[in-house]
């Protein structure tokens, strides 16, 4: 319900006038308005009376955050902390307003068809921008607290991601009172032993990727297919016998068919690293060792091999998973899809087809905060798109060497022909067209 | 690779929000329009929440008990999608107890309950202004004593106007705390949207620390602006009674299909 009339003013801790435009939305702790704050259209989240335990620490968290700025752009950040001028004490912040074109994760998963999501790749670059976005979140100090699939909003034709709900966010270590969203939460969160930190963002995070890519849930296997999901049941499945619906050492709790249809479809499908990323994700030493939990810079190194394996069949337009940079077979015209040449990267080769994008996370060690450096892009000519180059798409020169020996000096923007036998010198590693 | 258009909604388990309603003779005039207006209201929010409920697919059940007792639901609970509020009149007895045979015979697999998926905890919703005209006290014992899905319901009670025994209620909800007592119709107007709305998304939003009984109760008290009666009870909770049937799980196996009828 709508508190504020339009036309309404507050003001900002330092001030200035929030004019409430109209009513957005409401929620479980309070409402969304639609306000002009300087002169531009902004959202402003107003908390209800009576929801914080303690509403002075939270505020004060929430002004923390505005003065220490975004992680990345992705995150819809507090940008001001605005008051009632009545003496009510009562709070709100202000944050950029997010396009129509991105929707919620939550209607993504509970529509069907994917719930108009144009492509796998673009499944999987959203996937690559939430764990590049949280990187930045943790490498700055922070933790999340309550990820779940309110808090991601997509747009599902670039896998853009805009990431809201940032009034949680504290310095790592730090609760705001929270304790997270069920079926999200680590399990330790679950069974009451610990509060949330950056360590259970790491299990949260993995579930919200397996959903991202699954529509579906690691842990809601057999063992979920229950008459009746009781508090302890929940608290088992979630917490203390926790287990990963594929894993391969306990099969107690795989997908029903009938019922996880999506999981048991799209699996069988998935490239062996990106299977053995998710099982150790949930490997019962990474359920019960916070310690153990993938970090970002590991999702990333195989989020980014994984998309440069999504290809378009030249045939029928079918995205093909390309096997082991290999010629494959489309799964729905039954052609070959022809894979002419590759780039050797540090660890394997991936598929050079037009749009293929190589990291810096790619060429070999790099710190997280530098994984997502582009090095290098494969473009089609305009004129003929058979013809595929690799731009220079880092900020440096590098240095490409032909088979005769030549070394030729390739500045940033700049393309290099895509011929077998050529090595790109990048960062400190290198791509060889093969 | 697999086709992204024939990727499925989510699996959701079912959460049935269940209803029980007082139709009798004092329900008439004001309080039963109220009622009426309420719910189809209520319905019409409750379309848009589930639509985007991750975590479970609602699934209505309305009980009215008057003479007896008649399920509007009769053929079992209803998809959301495909409910439509029809207006109860109010005419007749307060056969509570009627209605607790009801809940025990249709709360089970064999009956209302059947589903590949299974449910989440169901949650009922009771709303009566007076007092039972019949023996509910046997049925209240005996499905206590053997209807598992009834004893692990979430159990809310509003109690309208002056004459509603809120002591009966208490024993059935089994917790002075979730008898929710309203005097004026638009109190219990918004009343019965935010206990619908909040049971509605139990289990899917952010949560502090709490059972689903206090998450409807404190919305209660935040959104529907409602004082909860605290005051005539001085043992916090009572004591659940003695379980007949243990609820603790078979080792063999502890998700304890087989012990749901």
């Amino acid at each position: 319900m709508a508190q504020f009339k339009p036309g309404t003013v507050l003001k900002t801790q330092l001030g200035l006038p929030v004019v409430i435009d109209s009513y957005i939305a409401g929620g479980g702790q309070g409402d969304v308005y639609k306000v002009t704050y300087e002169g531009t259209k902004k959202a402003l989240k107003w908390y209800k009376t009576g929801v914080f335990k303690n509403p002075e620490a939270f505020r004060k968290n929430l002004e923390n955050n505005v003065r220490k700025g975004a992680p990345d752009k992705s995150f819809l950040w507090p940008e001001a902390v605005a008051l009632a001028g009545d003496g009510s004490g009562s709070f709100g912040y202000i944050m950029d307003l997010r396009p129509d074109s991105f929707k919620e994760l939550t209607y993504f998963l509970c529509t069907s068809g994917g719930g108009g999501f144009k492509s796998f790749k673009a499944v999987v670059e959203a996937g690559i921008k939430i764990v590049s976005a949280f990187r930045l979140l943790h490498i700055n100090g922070y933790s999340y607290q309550d990820m779940n699939s309110g808090n991601f909003f997509i747009d599902p034709d670039t896998g853009n991601v805009l990431i809201c709900d940032n009034d949680n966010v504290a310095p790592n270590g730090t609760n705001t009172g929270i304790v997270g969203t069920p079926q999200y939460m680590a399990p330790e969160i679950v069974v009451g032993k610990a509060t949330p930190s950056a360590r259970t963002d790491e299990f949260s995070l993995a579930v919200v990727l397996f959903m991202l890519l699954f529509t579906g849930h690691p842990l809601e296997g057999a063992h979920w297919a229950v008459p009746c999901l009781t508090p302890d049941i929940e608290k088992a499945l979630y917490g203390n016998n926790a287990l990963f619906i594929l894993d391969p050492g306990d099969s107690s709790n795989r997908p029903v068919k009938g019922v996880h249809n999506n999981v048991l479809r799209i699996w069988g499908f998935m490239p062996q690293y990106v299977k053995d990323i998710f099982i150790k994700a949930f490997s019962q030493e990474a359920i019960k060792d916070p310690n153990r939990r993938i970090k970002e810079l590991d999702w990333l190194k195989v989020l980014v091999r994984f998309q440069s394996d999504i290809v378009r069949c030249p045939y029928c337009r079918n995205e093909i998973f390309v096997i082991g940079a290999s010629s494959t077979k489309c799964d729905r015209c039954g052609r070959l899809y022809e894979v002419k040449n590759k780039l050797k990267l540090y660890e394997y080769s991936v598929t050079a087809a037009k749009n293929t994008r190589i990291y810096r996370c790619q060429l070999g060690i790099c710190n997280a905060a530098d994984a997502l450096n582009p090095a290098a892009h494969v473009v089609a000519k305009n004129d003929n798109p058979d013809l595929l180059g690799l731009r220079n798409v880092s900020n440096t020169v590098v240095s490409a060497s032909t088979p005769s020996g030549k070394v030729n000096q390739v500045k940033p923007g700049e393309i290099i022909p895509l011929k077998a036998g050529i090595s790109v010198k990048v960062f400190d590693g290198s791509i060889d067209i093969q | 690779m697999p086709d992204i258009e024939n990727t499925e909604t989510i699996a959701r388990k079912l959460l049935p929000i269940i209803y029980v309603l007082d139709t009798s003779g004092s329900m008439e005039g004001d309080r039963i329009a109220a009622v009426n207006l309420a719910m189809s209201e209520t319905m019409e929010v409750l379309k848009d929440v589930s639509k985007n409920n991750p975590s479970a697919e609602l699934k209505i059940g309305v009980l009215k008990f008057d003479s007896g007792s008649q399920w509007i639901t009769d053929s079992g609970f209803v998809f959301m999608e495909d409910f439509f509020w029809n207006d109860l009149k109010a005419g007749g007895l307060t056969d509570l107890g009627s209605a607790l045979k009801e809940l025990d015979d249709k709360m089970s697999r064999k009956k209302f309950l059947n589903s590949e998926v299974g449910y989440k905890v169901p949650v009922l919703i009771f709303m009566s202004d007076g007092q039972p005209t019949d023996d509910y006290k046997s049925a209240l014992k005996k499905i206590n004593a053997s209807n598992k899905w009834f004893k692990a319901s979430t159990k809310i009670a509003i109690a309208v106007g002056d004459d509603a025994d809120t002591e009966v209620l208490k024993e059935i909800v089994g917790n002075s705390e979730a008898v929710i007592r309203v005097n004026d119709l638009e109190t219990l107007k918004r009343l019965i949207k935010v206990a619908s709305v909040t049971a509605s998304m139990i289990g899917s939003k952010s949560r502090t620390d709490s059972d689903a009984q206090s998450e409807i109760l404190n919305s209660i008290q935040q959104d529907a602006g409602v004082k909860l009666d605290k005051s005539d009870d001085v043992s916090p909770k009572p004591a659940p009674a003695p379980d007949p049937e243990p609820d603790t799980f078979d080792a063999d196996d502890p998700w304890g299909d087989d012990k749901w009828d």
